[in-house]
């Protein structure tokens, strides 16, 4: 427990007071860590936004065999639009998917030079937002058995990288979150161990009138404490500064090629940051100061 | 031996938090040492066996030559420093076998003067004093108080604000004592405290002594310096080969600073 008597504070803002340049460099130092964990935070939670946003990406392409007939088509188009959730249904010919390919993708003309097997037919299907994956691979597992139907893709595939990439994202996170742990335990602990001996003589006068290891510690801790709060303050901040930059420029770029609004970190998680920035440096004070001055 | 009027009131010590003492606490000597044993160096005790008793409201003055063992007879008594054998009793405890945790409460017992002041340089006079009552976490109006009398005792009232570090030798070394007198202590101890004053300041300090154990504090004051010694009817313990020796006992407060004349066998 610490003591916070308006003594202890006192004391503990007469400290900071003092020793200014001695934390302000040490919440530089901090935020440098925390920004990595913050931009590390922000990237998985812009791309959980993106996976969010393609698991319900409402699209499916039916690919026809090429011996489907215009009475297949026309059935299952029929069928189509009777499934609850499909919004939409639209056929593309194999000669209109070329023309496709040969105009957007295909400058050199390379395409243009395939058989007319490489552009199947398909019936392309918009699906509701609300429909979810159990509920899409439901319907593609009976569109499969149809006699007219090839292959149906579902972009399930784009979902599943996805969700690799932010799974990887969320180790990485977790990974550069021991880091800035270790950062956080060695950058205050070694600050307080350098207040502590510059303030030696404080703490031997405090020795000397009985004052306990925890009245002597809780000034450093309490220091700790803000210097790991506005470090994560510091590095929310830094981060928050470069988003806004990032934003006006891309904003339209990257909300067209990710399909969602980059947005910045919750409120709960940079609040989530700052109290776990003064946890840790409470505890970094704390062991730091393990083994006080005797007297 | 001296006998204050505070004798009659019931003494309650407190080397830790809700401790209780019997009424018979108040019958023992304050200080008892016995087959004290401390060494620094394998073969070259500073103290062998040493025996004292000191008893409530004295004042004795600790001398000796230096490295006789005086400042680490005081370490010993606020437990600076653990004795290598036999006991001290403070209070009828023994300070060796105070837990880590009991040590503050026993220093909250013991006032401590040193020869080098001991204070904050950057702390306020007032803060440097108010610290010894902070510990104990007294309310901030009773500390000003307490405070503002400590100060107007060692005659520096109305200083309180000025930093501890711009005072000169003599004012640093008030602020000491009445750091050490203002959490009304049973025992006061001074290590040399006039060791870095000049004659007529040491004397003046040794009189601020003088009137904390009229006071009823019970007062051990080492120093080599044999003027004071001989200036002050009070008892007198020479260290020397590692133990104890009284050389002098004490005798009633003198009717003026300066009317005892007597030559120490030191």
């Amino acid at each position: 427990m610490i003591d916070l008597s308006s003594a202890t504070t006192r004391r503990a803002k007469r400290g900071l007071l003092r020793e200014w340049r001695l934390h302000v460099l040490s919440v530089f130092s901090l935020s440098v860590a925390f920004v990595c964990l913050a931009a590390a935070l922000l990237v998985v939670t812009n791309l959980q936004a993106v996976e969010k946003r393609w698991a319900h990406a409402g699209r499916a392409s039916i690919y026809l065999k090429d011996d489907a007939t215009s009475g297949d088509v026309q059935q299952l188009k029929d069928a189509l639009s009777k499934v609850q959730g499909v919004t939409a249904v639209h056929y593309v010919s194999s000669g209109q998917a070329r023309e496709s390919f040969t105009t957007t993708d295909d400058p050199n003309g390379v395409l243009a030079s395939l058989p007319a097997e490489a552009f199947p037919a398909s019936i392309e299907i918009d699906v509701a937002s609300d429909v979810t994956d159990d509920g899409l691979t439901e319907v593609v597992g009976k569109l499969r058995k149809l006699p007219a139907v090839d292959d149906v893709e579902t972009y399930q595939s784009w979902t599943d990288r996805l969700a690799r990439l932010v799974r990887g994202g969320v180790a990485a996170s977790a990974l550069l979150a021991v880091i800035v742990l270790l950062s956080v335990l060695a950058v205050v602990g070694s600050t307080m161990r350098f207040a502590l001996q510059r303030r030696r003589a404080e703490v031997e006068v405090l020795r000397l009138v009985g004052a306990t290891d925890r009245f002597v510690k809780a000034p450093f801790v309490i220091e700790g404490s803000l210097q790991g709060a506005l470090g994560a303050i510091g590095a929310i901040i830094l981060l928050g500064a470069l988003f806004i930059i990032v934003h006006s420029r891309l904003d339209g770029e990257l909300a067209l090629l990710l399909g969602v609004e980059p947005s910045f970190l919750p409120w709960p998680v940079a609040v989530g940051m700052v109290a776990l920035g003064a946890m840790l440096g409470a505890t970094a004070a704390s062991l730091g100061l393990r083994k006080l001055v005797h007297v | 031996m001296p006998v204050s009027d505070d004798e009659s009131r019931p003494f309650r010590p407190k080397l830790r938090a809700g401790a209780r003492f019997g009424a018979e606490a108040a019958q023992r000597p304050i200080l008892m040492f016995e087959d004290v044993y401390k060494s620094y160096r394998p073969g070259a005790p500073v103290l062998r066996g040493m025996n004292l008793v000191i008893e409530r409201g004295e004042f004795v003055f600790f001398t000796g030559a230096s490295g006789a063992g005086k400042s680490t007879l005081l370490r010993l008594l606020y437990r600076a420093e653990m004795v290598d054998e036999g006991r001290i009793l403070f209070m009828g405890r023994d300070v060796a076998r105070l837990t880590h945790d009991s040590i503050p409460f026993l220093r909250r017992n013991i006032g401590c003067v040193f020869q080098d002041f001991k204070l904050v340089e950057s702390w306020s006079v007032y803060e440097n004093v108010a610290i010894t009552l902070e510990v104990l976490g007294l309310p901030q109006r009773l500390i000003r108080a307490r405070v503002g009398e400590a100060l107007e005792r060692v005659g520096l009232n109305g200083r309180g604000h000025d930093p501890a570090g711009v005072l000169s030798g003599g004012e640093q070394q008030r602020v000491a004592i009445a750091r050490a007198i203002v959490g009304e202590p049973a025992l006061l101890l001074a290590d040399e405290p006039t060791g870095n004053l000049d004659p007529q300041l040491a004397i003046d300090i040794l009189g601020l002594f003088e009137e904390i154990h009229e006071g009823g504090t019970t007062v051990i004051f080492a120093t080599h310096d044999r003027t004071l010694l001989e200036i002050r009817p009070r008892r007198v313990v020479v260290l020397d080969a590692g133990k104890a020796m009284d050389v002098r006992a004490g005798v009633a407060t003198p009717e003026k600073d300066g009317d005892f004349d007597n030559e120490l066998p030191l």
